[in-house]
């Protein structure tokens, strides 16, 4: 089990080891060239001029696309969703916070390296689609903020940006940053765009829960990537163990048997919460691990985004 | 302390790598990097304290198997020694085994008794023995026995050894060690050994070729222990005797009935040896035991059955004393010379021969000196009384002719008897040669008459002796379970000088002893025979099961059964339809004798033997000891 990279403190910082994960640019590609389709027609849903369907409101929706006569008819409040071909932004916004950096035995790469693949391929797709990308952070060290852009040239950029980023810092009690993070994609994200969040959810301060389901409101579609090492998911330990939070003071010992169903019930209870808060915000919850396949977790993003970029 | 044992003593230091495993162990409860830490419940207290106990638990066994491993290998507590025959140059060997069976072989010390240790040994040896070898095996237990003759047949020689038993005999060392150099004085092997498995109680050790080798040296330590011979019952009295072979064994014990609330304990002289107690035993006791209280080296003569009050040895001496008494007076020569026999028998002087059967009670032997003929009720009785076990001696004389109407000398002879004036001199002693060297002394008699037996009818019987012209001068007939024999010459000292020669005591006591076996002893030492006469149907039934009969040819050739009771204890003996009870004792002898030092020449020639004794306990430790760290 690989340590996480440290907090620089005027000692040496050790690169992220990327696993076989690297170098991200090729599996980027791979990994779109296996979810990419062609040039598509948009299917998300907004405001726009062909009819899409209906959806439920949630607080935020624009109150012009109520149906009314399905609310006249069935007393049911839905909105009434067109199809848009316009304000197709990505907005990416990563993780990387030292426990991103937490890489568990027999997993392929650190949750960073599996997160910035995602992104990276998300980002491919929504370049060869024309759409545009930003990328943001919270958390982490050498982290580069790129705005709005499309293009070839976005591509490059959003991959060395993911390249230069060092999973760092402890947001536990850093709300403040958190929401300052959140502020900027709020900012560069029309009604329309699209709010991929690439994080393992741990470790947040508290109200961080409310401030990232906030950006699923006012038409933008938001989709929480929850990237998972498979030793967080199954909890292999055997025995006494001692555990160590990477952020935070939080410290463990126990019996590994004897907690590993508690654990396991806490983990589950805790993806739950998340997943309602993004559900009634309009968003969804999207559960992946390291180890999986990153073509397949593209996969489910992209349809928690309604439709292929 | 040799290396070795330095070395084993050393490994006792290896504790410390099962400590330092402990700490290691410890410490491995380290921190692990696990982000959702916060997500983990504790359960310090469970998982840390079984942890911790199973640790010390585990700790505590490691540490005291290394420990006691060291201990192991540095002092043979447990002992791999085993006997082996080394080679001198490859060549086989020829050995003999003296096991001593005797009673002191019982005792039982740190590793089992003498016995188990003697036989053990010599199975080792046997184990050690290749084809080729020649082993014979002597027992040393009185009277030594040759249990195999020399043979090369190793298979033969394991059945022999593990057929042999423990007994309760005395000790007859010396004549077991002869008796294996014999065993082995006609073998070919140049190499010759005779390994002595004793505890050298009892007996000298004699020297010659081949030397002794006494491996079981330790055997000769001395041990205590007291031991109840035997014990006789005479009317309310119980008199035993017991052997102690120091004072300490003897002191603060007792000797007393078992079963008896009312008889008071006897306690014992502090000494060494022998010494006789007296009890009283409530007569309404059947089979009165008796127990030593305290324990000694030999748990088995603590406890001793107490035999049946034996009556004296009774003869029935029927003489005339005018004509069988010397010319100096006194008592007739047959009770004279009975009397010089110190044969502890009870003589019943008569002028007639009783006829009345009840007079014939008591009495194992009859002795008639001279009948005149022997009336039909007599003679009735007579029979009778043979026909239970008794013997009958008749001294014929000139009255042998002279018998009246109705009387005959049945069933001596049958119809009339001659007396005839000697027409020799002497006894042929080469008829006579099995009374032993006796016999001689009848070479040359003074004769004055003789019975013609030639020329009567012996009625069947054998003669077992002549006089120097053949004729008949002792003739022997078996009559039921008794014996009849029948003298050619009267004991008067008119008549000849018979009864003047030693041989003439010799027949008696040939005679006194042929009645006590065929009556019966109520005790007798344990490896002593009882003889009974071939005809009747004799089972013995001891305290290990019932004895087997052998065959044996008594002293005047005649076929016998031959029972050898070799363990203390009662026997139930049953003889035709008529049942007794005897009791084998022990030989004070065989207890007070002390177990004494092997000779030098017998310790050394173990090296002489080029025997080796192998002793492993110390590799065994450190091959237990590796085998652990695997």
């Amino acid at each position: 089990m690989s340590e996480p990279t440290s907090n620089p403190s005027g000692r040496l910082r050790r690169a992220l080891d990327w696993g076989k994960l690297a170098p991200l640019r090729l599996h980027a590609k791979s990994v779109a060239d296996g979810v990419y389709a062609g040039g598509h027609r948009s299917r998300r849903r907004g405001a726009g001029i062909e009819f899409g369907g209906q959806r439920n409101y949630v607080p935020g929706d624009d109150l012009r696309f109520i149906d009314r006569h399905a609310l006249l008819r069935h007393g049911e409040l839905l909105v009434r969703q067109f199809e848009t071909e316009t304000d197709r932004t990505l907005c990416l916004l990563v993780d990387a916070s030292a426990s991103m950096s937490f890489r568990g035995d027999g997993a392929p790469a650190p949750k960073y390296a599996f997160a910035a693949l995602i992104a990276a391929a998300l980002t491919k797709i929504a370049v060869s689609s024309g759409d545009r990308v930003s990328l943001d952070w919270f958390g982490g060290e050498r982290t580069v903020e790129l705005a709005t852009s499309g293009g070839r040239e976005a591509f490059e950029r959003v991959v060395g940006a993911l390249e230069t980023a060092e999973p760092s810092s402890d947001l536990q009690m850093d709300l403040s940053a958190l929401e300052r993070s959140v502020a900027r994609v709020e900012r560069r994200a029309r009604q329309g765009a699209s709010v991929v969040v690439l994080s393992d959810l741990i470790d947040l301060p508290d109200g961080a829960l409310e401030a990232i389901s906030a950006l699923g409101v006012r038409g933008k579609t938001l989709v929480v990537a929850r990237v998972l090492d498979p030793t967080e998911l199954d909890f292999p330990f055997t025995g006494p163990v001692h555990l160590r939070a990477l952020e935070g003071e939080a410290r463990v010992e126990t019996d590994a048997a004897a907690a590993r169903p508690q654990y396991l019930a806490a983990l589950a209870a805790h993806a739950r919460v998340w997943s309602e808060r993004l559900v009634a915000r309009g968003g969804s919850l999207v559960e992946t691990s390291s180890a999986n396949d990153p073509v397949k977790t593209v996969r489910a993003v992209l349809d928690a985004l309604g439709g292929r970029a | 302390m040799s290396f070795l044992v330095a070395a084993a003593l050393g490994v006792g230091l290896f504790v410390v790598i099962p400590i330092a495993a402990h700490l290691l162990r410890r410490g491995r409860v380290r921190d692990r990097p696990f982000p959702p830490a916060a997500l983990v419940p504790a359960a310090r207290s469970v998982a840390r304290e079984r942890a911790t106990i199973e640790d010390r638990l585990l700790l505590l066994l490691r540490g005291l198997a290394i420990l006691c491993l060291a201990v192991i290998g540095a002092t043979p507590f447990v002992r791999c020694s085993r006997l082996s025959l080394a080679r001198s140059s490859g060549a086989s060997v020829a050995f003999a085994l003296v096991l001593d069976d005797s009673h002191s072989m019982r005792a039982k010390g740190a590793e089992g008794t003498h016995w188990s240790r003697a036989t053990h040994a010599a199975q080792e040896l046997l184990g050690s023995a290749r084809e080729g070898d020649a082993i014979a095996i002597v027992l040393a237990g009185k009277p030594a026995r040759l249990a195999l003759a020399a043979t090369t047949d190793l298979n033969a020689a394991r059945r022999t050894l593990s057929e042999l038993t423990d007994s309760d005999r005395s000790t007859d060392l010396e004549s077991a060690i002869e008796l294996a150099r014999s065993s082995l004085a006609g073998l070919s092997h140049h190499d010759k050994r005779v390994v002595l498995l004793s505890d050298l109680a009892g007996g000298e050790l004699p020297e010659g070729e081949p030397p002794l080798w006494v491996p079981l040296a330790d055997l000769t330590n001395p041990l205590e222990n007291c031991a109840i011979c035997s014990a006789e019952r005479h009317g309310h009295r119980v008199d035993a005797r017991v052997a102690c072979t120091s004072p300490a064994a003897a002191a603060g014990r007792s000797l007393s009935l078992t079963g008896s609330k009312s008889a008071a304990a006897v306690p014992l002289a502090v000494r060494a040896g022998e010494q006789d107690l007296g009890l009283d035993a409530d007569p309404k006791l059947d089979h009165p035991e008796l127990e030593l209280s305290g324990a000694d080296a030999l748990a088995s003569d603590d406890h001793a059955v107490v035999a049946a009050e034996s009556a004296a040895l009774g003869v029935l001496v029927v003489a005339d004393v005018a004509n069988a008494s010397a010319e100096t007076g006194g008592a007739p020569v047959l009770e004279q010379a009975l009397g010089a026999l110190e044969s502890n028998a009870v003589l019943h002087p008569v002028a007639l021969l009783p006829d009345d059967p009840s007079e014939f009670r008591g009495n194992a032997l009859v002795l008639l000196d001279d009948p005149g003929g022997i009336t039909p009720e007599a003679r009735s009785a007579l029979v009778g009384f043979l026909e239970q076990g008794g013997v009958a001696v008749a001294f014929l004389g000139p009255r042998a002719e002279q018998t009246p109407l109705g009387a005959t000398l049945e069933p001596f002879v049958h119809g009339a008897l001659h007396w005839e004036g000697a027409a020799t001199s002497g006894i042929d002693d080469s008829s006579l040669a099995w009374l032993g060297p006796e016999a001689a002394s009848l070479h040359d008699l003074t004769l004055r008459g003789r019975a013609a037996l030639g020329t009567a009818d012996l009625l069947g019987a054998s003669v077992i002796a002549t006089f120097s012209d053949k004729q008949p001068f002792l003739t022997e007939r078996s009559v039921g379970r008794g014996a009849v024999f029948t003298v050619a010459l009267p004991t008067s000292v008119e008549r000849s000088d018979f009864p003047l020669r030693p041989a003439f005591l010799a027949l008696l006591d040939y005679w006194v002893g042929e009645a006590s076996t065929r009556r019966g002893v109520t005790q007798s030492s344990a490896g002593s025979e009882w003889l009974f006469p071939s005809g009747t149907t004799v089972s013995i039934d001891g305290p290990r099961g019932p004895l087997v009969a052998r065959d044996h040819a008594g002293a005047s050739g005649n076929p016998q059964k031959s029972f050898t009771p070799v363990v203390a204890g009662a026997y139930t003996v049953r003889i035709d339809d008529r049942r007794e009870e005897r009791v084998a004792t022990i030989d004070p002898v065989e207890v007070t004798t002390l177990p004494r030092k092997p000779p030098d020449s017998a310790a050394l020639a173990r090296s002489k033997a080029g025997a080796s004794n192998v002793d492993a306990s110390p590799e065994l430790g450190f091959v237990a000891l590796a085998l652990l760290g695997l």
